[in-house]
């Protein structure tokens, strides 16, 4: 098993596609909290209060997140689905037989590097934001109350999209399918559960953008009924990662 | 040795490879012959463990592929020269191959002056041309040192003297007392590389002769007349047996 991590650890860091994805996080996620604070602190005098009382110091930070998570999603969309595109995973197959293997192998890889650029991201966007709104004593430190828990949640959240991108792009081997899919899972899905509200907020609570809202800020969330508590946005996460890696795994295991 | 049992392929209701069963020996270069659609692909997919047989069973040096622990060491395949990332470059494809397998790194550089593309180890493959994707196929083929080695239409897109490359390649390789099983269907290369010829149609074993055997004054024949009465004949065959 090492020695596969190792061959797919060589091929990501090889590869262009990885420093562009995570580039295009950086300067979209971070340059996107930047504006949003940067204003907020330049603008807080003359907010209404309900637009104060929706301030959340960490949470504003995070603007950028929901553009970096695509690009997360699809640096693990391509992990996969690059190599059912150019051909490689024939040549990948005949040097790792064992399919069960490699997705975990690729999966692994591809999460912690995930994980670990999900969390410089996190750390060094929120304390970009802090920054900005510390001109108009707004920032809260990492030591406040839920603070650590939210930030390091965000960067979680950042690997865990990858992963889902890992089985999507395992599921439907195909890049153009697979960001479509992370697209849907980000982004449609969200108003595709405010449509169901009259019937239920379960969707609501169980939609990846939504626990990353929660994940991601130190807010009171119990005034807002439609989105999960905190642990249900953990479980969130697990659920996602189960079904995506476990439909990854079914569709990897046939032949191509 | 690469062994095919009863080896079976059905896609639906079209039968791909019918009950295959052949030996392919060490020592000799043994050429795999058949028409376009035949099944000579597909049948070395199921002996790389790419594609599952629907019955029968294919083995390499007695073990089904998808069981060993290090399969480069074993085998060395040469599939179509598009199985590669062209975003990667040269060094990197074989050092993510030799790392699966967990070969020494310096194996990289030997293959690479085997192969002759020492000089474009740092060049992404995307810019390469199909002579030197071949080349580089070959590379990874040679890398884990395997005693069995399958070149599935390896002289396609080289220049003469590629392709005289190859073939010195081939034979050197058996000499060693290797397996080598090439495919094609190029009949006047096969007649000058292979010892031994496995020819297929429609999936079923059409001959398993020496290469005196089907060519030659006993024969009385070139090659190309030998593969085209034998593949016309399991046309024949196959008609025959569907209005039966």
């Amino acid at each position: 098993m090492t020695a596969v991590l190792h061959a797919e650890w060589i091929k990501l860091r090889s590869l262009r596609s990885t420093y562009l994805t995570l580039a295009v996080a950086v300067v979209l996620g971070a340059g996107l909290g930047f504006l949003d604070t940067s204003s907020v602190a330049h603008h807080w005098a003359t907010m209404s209060a309900a637009d104060r009382a929706a301030f959340d110091p960490v949470g504003d930070s995070f603007t950028g997140l929901v553009f970096a998570q695509l690009a997360f999603g699809v640096l693990g969309v391509l992990t996969i689905s690059s190599e059912y595109g150019t051909g490689m995973i024939r040549t990948t197959l005949t040097a790792v037989p064992r399919r069960g293997r490699l997705l975990a192998a690729k999966a692994l890889v591809v999460g912690a590097v995930a994980l670990v650029a999900g969390e410089l991201f996190a750390f060094g966007t929120f304390l970009l934001g802090q920054v900005m709104l510390a001109s108009a004593h707004l920032d809260v430190a990492l030591t406040s109350p839920g603070v650590l828990r939210a930030v390091s949640s965000a960067g979680l959240y950042l690997g865990v999209v990858a992963l889902v991108g890992c089985g999507a792009g395992a599921l439907l081997r195909h890049t153009a399918g697979g960001v479509a899919v992370m697209f849907g899972v980000i982004f449609l899905a969200w108003p595709a559960a405010r449509a169901l509200e009259s019937w239920s907020y379960l969707p609501d609570k169980l939609i990846l953008s939504n626990a990353a809202d929660v994940l991601g800020q130190v807010h009171a969330l119990a005034v807002k009924p439609r989105l999960p508590s905190l642990g249900l946005a953990y479980f969130d996460l697990l659920l996602y990662l189960a079904v995506a890696l476990g439909l990854g795994a079914w569709r990897v295991s046939r032949d191509s | 040795m690469i062994e095919a049992q009863q080896l079976t392929k059905r896609y639906g209701s079209t039968v791909a490879i019918d009950r295959l069963s052949f030996q392919v020996r060490p020592g000799r270069v043994t050429g795999l012959l058949g028409p376009n659609g035949a099944g000579k692909s597909t049948a070395i997919r199921m002996v790389l463990g790419l594609d599952t047989p629907t019955s029968g069973r294919a083995l390499v040096g007695g073990s089904p592929y998808r069981g060993l622990p290090h399969p480069l060491r074993e085998v060395g395949a040469l599939l179509d020269a598009g199985a590669v990332h062209g975003g990667l470059r040269a060094g990197q494809h074989l050092a993510w191959l030799a790392a699966s397998n967990k070969l020494p790194r310096a194996r990289v550089a030997e293959v690479l002056g085997r192969t002759g593309l020492d000089a474009v180890a740092g060049r992404r493959i995307r810019g390469f041309s199909l002579g030197m994707r071949q080349r580089l196929g070959i590379a990874a083929a040679l890398l884990g040192d395997p005693p069995i080695l399958i070149f599935d239409e390896p002289v396609n897109g080289l220049d003469p003297e590629g392709i005289a490359w190859i073939r010195g390649l081939a034979r050197a390789l058996a000499a060693e007392g290797r397996t080598v099983l090439v495919s094609s269907h190029l009949m006047s290369e096969m007649a000058l590389t292979a010892d031994h010829l496995l020819v297929i149609g429609k999936g079923r074993l059409l001959a398993d002769a020496g290469l005196d055997e089907l060519v030659g004054p006993a024969a009385g024949a070139t090659l190309e007349d030998a593969y085209l009465r034998l593949t016309r004949e399991a046309v024949e065959y196959r008609s025959a047996g569907v209005d039966r």
